[in-house]
């Protein structure tokens, strides 16, 4: 596994924001790195940026070290380019690869945020909420802003609620929970040390926080900022599994926070909010020109993929519970086996909303939807509950086919599903098969999303991340694999988190759900509106 | 304090914002995608000017919200909060929104400020004579008329209910970023009814064409996208886009713009073209060109990249009106790869400019994909910044396609983003506005006879009455 960290100064991140896109998720900026690493032999490799007090950097590494958002610092040295003023620059550089440098610098001055940025990564961040349930860590005191004097800290920290600081030495961070914060009175207080393989923690029992922060004799813990020391008796290092090592342990850095409940009633109440604005929208969605009284949205995908529990999680919003009126499950021959189109009734009882979802049998290599019934759909020759079968297409001589099909019948929208956890676990004909059908779409002109599923299940996301599952550093990843995979633009694609399990909806789930649904419905009125006007 | 009952037993604080979801969303978002840490709260935190400093000083840009009854006013500060007893000058956003009504609006302006901090208040007066001051410890919130008037605000002076300090992270410290930011709303306002109100020149036409022509992928069609997203207020999608080993797009396709207010075609229609490709045989033929600018070629035209267009093929195009003409040609680049184009491809990109002058049709470049698009313009938005014009890539392809800086125009388009931005629909809109200044200026320079009445035997608009003549005069013109 090749792993190369590169630092930059923020001369290069300059040069380097020419060839990329700031607002470009990391994994767009890949597409720059040849350019930047074609000296080294890095060619296929995701890349990261990371912002820090020195400027800024990136990284580059395998898929799985960026999923862990991971990085390693002792390879690649060489390629630390050390600038040491904007004076000297005009030597050190070759003009010609430099000659815009000196506009830009002034042109970018490093964000003020990086300053108050905290140093955990995303994976200890993870590790810690694991441990401490659903938090937001609100960065309240960075010692290497704020001075390192524990009079700043209190000041920042004092009746806050639940506080976590965080010290940093050369190979540890060690940290300390006080559960109910910063005050006059003893605190249930946790120790914890976080390590390549999770998080360890050691309570220590009720403590005044003050004294985690003064020199105590018979004191098992404490800090002291002045001195930028941690003091650990050996038998907390021992629980914390630490190298038992006498004296104190310096540390380079000290950040606190406040421990925010990710999803509180605020928050909550704003989803809910914004669910019932979206179900209103979805309500009053109206077809392009009223051309059609329903726009047809067609669920492709690999058997599997969601295809049929994405149509049920729809009827569950609208109804208001948990519904499986489309039978799911992952049989290997794909148990949708029927071309079904489902209506969806709207809770009022005044009439089915204006907007179809046709499920179709899964794609796979040989078996699986057959290409040329793709086109029948398509052009809205196929009957529900038409009974598929994988080894030959319908014929008009089918008694149910469709002859004449009217605008209405056809397809205004076609959804890919995957499931985000194993698209890129499918073989290359099916990724060939799936292709070839975008083109023939892109041929007809036929208006496409791509819809990922099960993004709940993706590895390190928890129900917290899918409030902002787009921001979500695992989620940007994958959908930059799927954009190189299959060409779809970031934008058309797609996550939700379908119903399988559950017995109650999820205000959260509804709210992606729905969001999807809105993106598919305009999707299908684009297509309207593009048609030729004779038609 | 509150808090003095329950001395010696554990303090149950509880942080919490009183600005609803969607509300620290919304303001998140004025400021440049921020992200705001609430680091003081009135009714938790002690009700002094020294708590507040002890908690907001050397933490960055900070945003003060004070919340009464029906109103909030805030106020966000670039530098960091000052000291006690001390005062500093910031560039600062005065805002306020009515509560719970976010969405209906948010007034605001960017002011020079001087801010100050003494034992009982927290003042901030701007030079332009607004003033705001509060008094933590009466709970007190003076604002004096002018502050009333350019916030649109109803009260006075009152009781406030709560007021919080929070950090702002993810922005720039950079002025000119905040007040561009802040006003881009407004200023998509002014570009949209300046817009709207555009007639072509003379009313020679009733709507005006606009080719977009550029090597496959460099955002022709995402463009289109664009501009529809930006009129219509949510992101659309129309124009299919994506990427694949050839272009997408291999039809000629004509988009009319509708506008989300009033439901009207914009009197400006986008024609997207396949990509070009540095191969002979693949992508755009050059040699298509000529007749899409005399607008002999119908919308939906399947290109081939094999066969040129032979003008037998249309029954319809022989001579075709003014209006069905192309008036301005927009060469599309990715900024980015601007300065690697193949020579192959600068040769054809040349052929076309070649063609756009002799069919005498207006010209401009649009450079996407730019990442520091909010640098682009300047901060009063009306004029490029010379950062960017002086940008390689410009000059590059100022001398390459001989296209004063003028209408070198950049935008990023909407490609990856789940939700409007302001500052980006402004430099679509303005980019579009040079389009159509380049197309007017075209159409003003047409030959007098070509304007001048006649038969009108291909008339089918009611503007013009002199179109089959002209196609005949540009016909003899070119042959």
């Amino acid at each position: 596994m090749k792993i190369a960290y590169l630092q930059f100064y923020p001369s290069v991140v300059a040069e380097f924001k020419q060839l990329a896109p700031s607002n470009s998720s990391p994994v767009e900026r890949q597409d720059y790195l040849p350019i930047m690493l074609s000296s080294l032999g890095y060619t296929d490799h995701d890349a990261q940026i990371h912002s820090s007090p020195e400027g800024a950097s990136f990284s580059v590494c395998s898929m799985e070290e960026a999923l862990k958002g991971r990085t390693l610092f002792d390879q690649a040295w060489p390629l630390r380019w050390k600038l040491p003023s904007v004076a000297a620059l005009g030597q050190n550089l070759r003009p010609d690869r430099f000659q815009n440098f000196k506009r830009t610098v002034l042109a970018l001055p490093l964000d003020s945020s990086m300053a108050m940025r905290t140093r955990l990564t995303w994976e200890q961040e993870k590790y810690l909420r694991n441990y401490f349930g659903e938090k937001k860590f609100c960065l309240l005191y960075k010692a290497s802003v704020q001075e390192f004097a524990g009079q700043n800290l209190l000041y920042k920290c004092q009746d806050q609620g639940p506080t976590m600081v965080v010290v940093y030495s050369e190979k540890y961070v060690i940290g300390v929970y006080l559960q109910e914060g910063f005050q006059e009175n003893k605190v249930s207080t946790t120790l914890f040390t976080i390590q390549e393989t999770g998080l360890s923690p050691c309570a220590l029992g009720p403590c005044l926080p003050l004294s985690l922060f003064r020199y105590e004799e018979t004191s098992d813990f404490f800090i002291l900022l002045d001195k930028k020391t941690v003091t650990i008796s050996s038998e907390i290092r021992k629980v914390l599994r630490l190298p038992s090592l006498s004296g104190d342990t310096f540390i380079q850095e000290c950040e606190a926070f406040r421990c925010d409940e990710l999803l509180d009633e605020r928050k909550t109440r704003g989803i809910v909010g914004l669910c019932s604005n979206l179900l209103d929208a979805l309500r009053n969605y109206k077809p392009y020109g009223d051309l059609v009284h329903q726009t047809r949205i067609l669920l492709l995908g690999p058997i599997g993929a969601g295809k049929s529990s994405f149509v049920n999680s729809v009827k569950s919003v609208f109804k208001g519970s948990i519904t499986h009126q489309a039978s799911v499950g992952c049989d290997r021959n794909g148990i949708s086996d029927k071309y079904r189109t489902y209506s969806i009734m709207s809770k009022n009882d005044s009439g089915p909303l204006p907007f179809v979802l046709c499920d179709s049998l899964g794609l796979s290599e040989n078996e699986g939807l057959h290409t040329d019934d793709i086109c029948h759909i398509l052009k809205g020759h196929t009957p529900d509950r038409y009974q598929f079968d994988f080894r030959k297409p319908i014929t008009p001589n089918h008694p149910n086919y469709i002859h004449d099909p009217l605008l209405k019948d056809r397809i205004h929208c076609v959804v890919f599903v995957f499931d985000i956890n194993s698209f890129n676990q499918l073989s290359c004909e099916l990724v060939a098969k799936i292709k070839q059908i975008r083109r023939d779409l892109i041929k007809h002109g036929i208006l496409h999303l791509a819809l990922l599923t099960h993004v709940d299940s993706l590895t390190w996301i928890t129900k917290g991340d899918l409030l902002d599952i787009y921001s979500c550093n695992p989620v940007k990843v994958k959908l930059g694999v799927f954009h190189r995979l299959f060409g779809f633009a970031l934008s058309d694609i797609l996550v939700v988190s379908n119903y399988d399990s559950e017995w109650q909806l999820d205000p959260v789930k509804n709210m992606l759900i729905l969001s999807a649904l809105k993106e598919i419905l305009y999707t299908a009125n684009g297509f309207l509106e593009d048609l030729p006007l004779n038609k | 304090m509150n808090m003095l009952g329950l001395r010696g037993s554990y303090r149950n604080t509880k942080v919490t914002t009183r600005l609803t979801w969607i509300e620290e969303k919304i303001l998140e978002k004025l400021l440049g995608n921020a992200s705001l840490t609430l680091l003081y709260q009135s009714n938790v935190h002690k009700r002094c000017t020294l708590e507040m400093t002890k908690k907001c000083s050397l933490q960055g840009s900070t945003m003060t919200i004070v919340y009464l009854e029906q109103e909030v006013v805030g106020v966000f500060m670039l530098e960091d909060f000052p000291d006690k007893d001390s005062k500093k000058t910031s560039t600062c956003a005065w805002f306020s929104f009515e509560r719970n009504k976010i969405s209906s609006g948010i007034s605001a302006l960017v002011l020079n400020t001087l801010v100050k901090v003494n034992s009982t208040s927290l003042q901030m007066s701007s030079i332009s004579g607004l003033t705001l001051i509060v008094y933590p410890s009466k709970e007190g919130l003076y604002l004096n008329e002018a502050v009333i008037k350019n916030l649109e605000l109803n009260v006075k002076q009152s009781q406030y209910l709560e007021c919080e300090i929070f950090r702002v992270d993810g922005i720039k410290n950079n002025p000119g970023f905040i007040k561009k930011m802040v006003t881009a709303r407004q200023h998509r306002g002014k570009f949209l009814s300046t817009l709207r109100a555009y007639r072509p020149y003379a009313d020679l036409v009733s709507e005006v064409r606009i080719l977009l022509v550029g090597p496959v992928g460099s955002g022709k069609s995402s463009f289109v996208n664009s501009v529809k997203s930006s009129f219509q207020g949510r992101l659309t999608r129309q124009a299919i886009v994506g990427s694949d080993k050839s272009s997408i797009t291999t039809q000629y396709k004509v988009y009319s713009i509708k506008d989300e207010k009033n439901k009207e075609t914009l009197p400006f229609m986008l024609c997207d073209s396949m990509g070009l490709e540095d191969e002979k045989e693949a992508g755009l033929c050059t040699d298509d060109i000529p007749h899409i600018l005399k607008g002999c070629v119908p919308d939906r035209y399947q290109f081939n990249p094999r066969e040129p267009i032979k003008l037998k093929h249309f029954t319809y195009a022989a001579s075709p009106p003014l209006k069905d003409r192309i008036h301005c040609v927009a060469f599309v680049l990715d900024i980015n790869s601007v300065d690697t184009l193949s020579d192959k491809m600068v040769a054809k990109l040349k052929k076309i400019r070649k063609d756009v002058v002799d069919c005498g049709v207006g010209c401009v470049a649009l450079l996407t994909n730019v990442s520091d698009y909010d640098e682009v313009l300047d901060n009063n938005l009306v004029n490029m910044t010379e950062n960017m014009t002086s940008l390689n890539q410009v000059q590059n392809v100022r001398n390459m396609l001989n296209i004063p800086v003028a209408n070198i125009l950049m935008v990023s388009n909407y490609a990856s983003e789940r939700m409007l931005e302001p500052l980006k629909d402004v430099l679509i809109f303005a980019a579009l506005q040079q389009m159509l200044r380049a197309a007017d200026d075209a159409l003003e320079d047409l030959p007098l006879e070509d304007t001048a009445s006649d038969d009108g035997s291909f008339n089918n608009s009611s503007h013009i009455k002199n179109e089959g003549k002209l196609g005949e005069v540009k016909r003899r013109e070119m042959s």
